[in-house]
């Protein structure tokens, strides 16, 4: 055994030595940055249904959103009047079913539930309840969108203006 | 620090960790350090930041975590791959088409990746097709008894890889459009629940491999859980599963003899052997590969031999372990490394599927939660999978460890879930912006 192979094992034990510690930086590295923005909480819960949901925020004292109202004004539809203010309690479903916050028996273009709105920490959203027609927030289809002043709501043939 | 510094800072910790794991292999094989790992550290480093300016440019607010621990995983890969083979420098080939196709799916889908959704049905389909594509005749091809394989000539692949995010990508659209029905739990809507179920026994049936049958129906049970938050539904389904596989492991002798392995790879007398006929113990027949494989980790031991220093040839040069570099390159990895690296490399992939289960958190739609949430679950059951087979936890099926087995399909599929995850987490990071 001469001495560079004494070297050669020597440096091997380094370099294994360097690997592991690198490889645990960079695991504790990538940990420490992912728990910095732990703090921003999701919005909603992602398994939990809404009545667990509820019950876990009793349990800790959470403040239970308080029904928002959203307040709409009715531009065109075959079912409402038009300039008509509609103030709906969230959660409210619309769509052509009996029983919806907003009854659109005559809009054909409607599903029986055809969108929800609710309100949530960030303001006021619709969501799409799988519709045929689909659900359009400014011209555009949307699945779930948050609703800004002025936009308009387009369900079937209703077109709603979202009020601040 | 944004998103894209931490990424900038992991990616340059992942080149010092693969130039330092290249340097290690070639210095134990030729005693003297070649300035070639050096070359192949750089243009590792030099690669992924190219991926990290397309997501720069086509991504800016995705989670900055994601590509540095893929890259820590393929110089995993791309380490042993190089060191159990040095002639073939293939696998560098893969990781460097999986980047391609990393940055292909960033700028195709830059605008909104959400336009998948319209096209869950063709996606549903195409999971179908690919699954089925192997026990096609011509161009199916059967190994060791497993139909997992596609030969078209020019190039072979392993459709089964793909055709788990096409399956996502289906379940996503599917789930979000009926997830109020279907939590309602009526009878007549757990047809498609049947039918899936159906779907992945005649994928055991057809392809002899349990695998790829757990692993598709596990993500469609985790998908149905968090749509609908009804854990009946998981229970019933895991109940549906493991009925069908008792049958299944009573009726078909590949699946039998996996599990019969699996509980007893040691037998103090001859027994049956299946491959040549004769009496043999079970630990020089069908339990060869298994038990060759536990030894390989037990000669690992805390700290490991060292990379390049393990042994995974017999004196007489012959192969230990059939299929080292795909199936059991865990088991290399642990002899080498020991329960350190070994471990180290477990928290990699879970810091990977806590990040991904955190992007689905944040998404602020149904799809791509659900989107999110099938990708990262996909990925975790995959490598607790191949993971548990090689330790003994699980009865051992064929699968690939995500970005370090060798294979060029499992590498380019596993490449274009890591963009899927960066531009859903992007969205989300986004509009949680303004």
């Amino acid at each position: 055994m001469n001495v560079l192979a004494l070297a050669t094992e020597e440096a091997l034990l380094a370099l294994k030595i360097g690997f592991l510690v690198l490889l645990y930086l960079f695991i504790v590295y990538i940990v420490r940055s992912a728990t910095r923005d732990m703090s921003e909480a999701p919005q909603e819960s992602i398994i939990l249904g809404a009545k667990e949901a509820a019950a876990l925020r009793a349990e800790h004292g959470i403040v239970e959103h308080t029904p928002a109202v959203a307040r709409f004004v009715v531009l065109e539809s075959p079912a409402l009047d038009t300039g008509r203010a509609l103030e709906l309690t969230t959660p409210a479903v619309v769509g052509r079913e009996a029983g919806n916050g907003v009854p659109l028996d005559a809009d054909e273009f409607a599903s029986g539930r055809h969108a929800r709105i609710d309100s949530r920490t960030d303001g006021i959203w619709v969501e799409d309840l799988g519709s045929t027609n689909g659900t359009f927030v400014n011209g555009g289809r949307i699945s779930a969108e948050r609703l800004e002043p002025g936009d308009v709501l387009r369900i079937g043939q209703t077109e709603l203006v979202f009020e601040p | 620090m944004t998103a894209r510094t931490r990424e900038l800072v992991g990616l340059v910790l992942a080149g010092l960790i693969a130039g330092t794991a290249l340097a290690t292999v070639t210095l134990a094989r030729d005693a003297e350090l070649s300035p070639s790992a050096l070359t192949y550290g750089g243009l590792f480093l030099a690669l992924y930041l190219a991926a990290h300016v397309v997501v720069r440019r086509t991504a800016p607010y995705a989670d900055g975590a994601l590509l540095p621990l893929a890259a820590v995983l393929t110089a995993f890969g791309l380490t042993m791959n190089y060191r159990l083979d040095p002639s073939g420098g293939r696998q560098a080939l893969w990781v460097l088409i999986g980047v391609a196709g990393l940055c292909a799916v960033l700028v195709v889908l830059r605008h909104d990746y959400r336009v998948l959704e319209s096209y869950r049905y063709l996606f549903g389909v195409a999971a179908v097709v690919l699954l089925l594509l192997p026990s096609a005749p011509v161009i199916g091809r059967s190994v060791e008894g497993v139909r997992l394989w596609v030969d078209l000539g020019v190039v072979q692949f392993q459709p089964g890889e793909l055709a788990k995010i096409c399956l996502v990508v289906f379940l996503a659209g599917y789930l979000r459009e009926k997830r109020e029905v279907i939590a309602q739990g009526r009878i007549k809507d757990f047809g498609p629940l049947l039918a899936i179920w159906g779907a992945a026994m005649l994928v055991i049936v057809q392809t002899n491999d349990l695998g790829s049958a757990l692993l598709n129906f596990g993500i469609f049970l985790a998908m149905l859980y968090v749509a609908t938050g009804r854990a009946l539904f998981v229970a019933a389904g895991l109940a549906l599963f493991v009925g069908g596989a008792t049958f299944l492991y009573t009726a078909i002798d590949r699946v039998n003899q996996r599990v019969t392995i699996w509980l007893a790879p040691w037998t103090d007398e001859p027994v049956y052997c299946s491959q040549t006929g004769e009496l043999l113990l079970r630990q020089d027949c069908d339990s060869y590969q298994l038990v060759k494989s536990l030894y390989s980790i037990g000669n690992g031991g805390f700290g490991g031999t060292g990379l390049g220093e393990g042994i995974f040839r017999a004196p007489d040069g012959a192969e230990l372990i059939p299929a080292l570099r795909t199936d059991f390159i865990y088991s290399a990895i642990a002899q080498e490394l020991g329960l350190v690296g070994a471990a180290a490399l477990v928290l990699v992939f879970m810091v990977f599927v806590a990040r991904g289960m955190r992007i689905a958190l944040h998404a602020q739609d149904g799809f791509s939660k659900l989107l999110a949430a099938g990708l990262t679950f996909g990925f975790a059951l995959q490598t607790f999978v191949i993971v548990g087979g090689v330790l003994r936890i699980v009865p051992l099926t064929g699968i690939t460890l995500p970005f370090v087995s060798y294979g060029g399909t499992s590498i380019v599929a596993n490449f274009v879930l890591l963009a899927l995850l960066l531009l859903v987490s992007n969205r989300a990071n986004a509009l949680s912006r303004t």
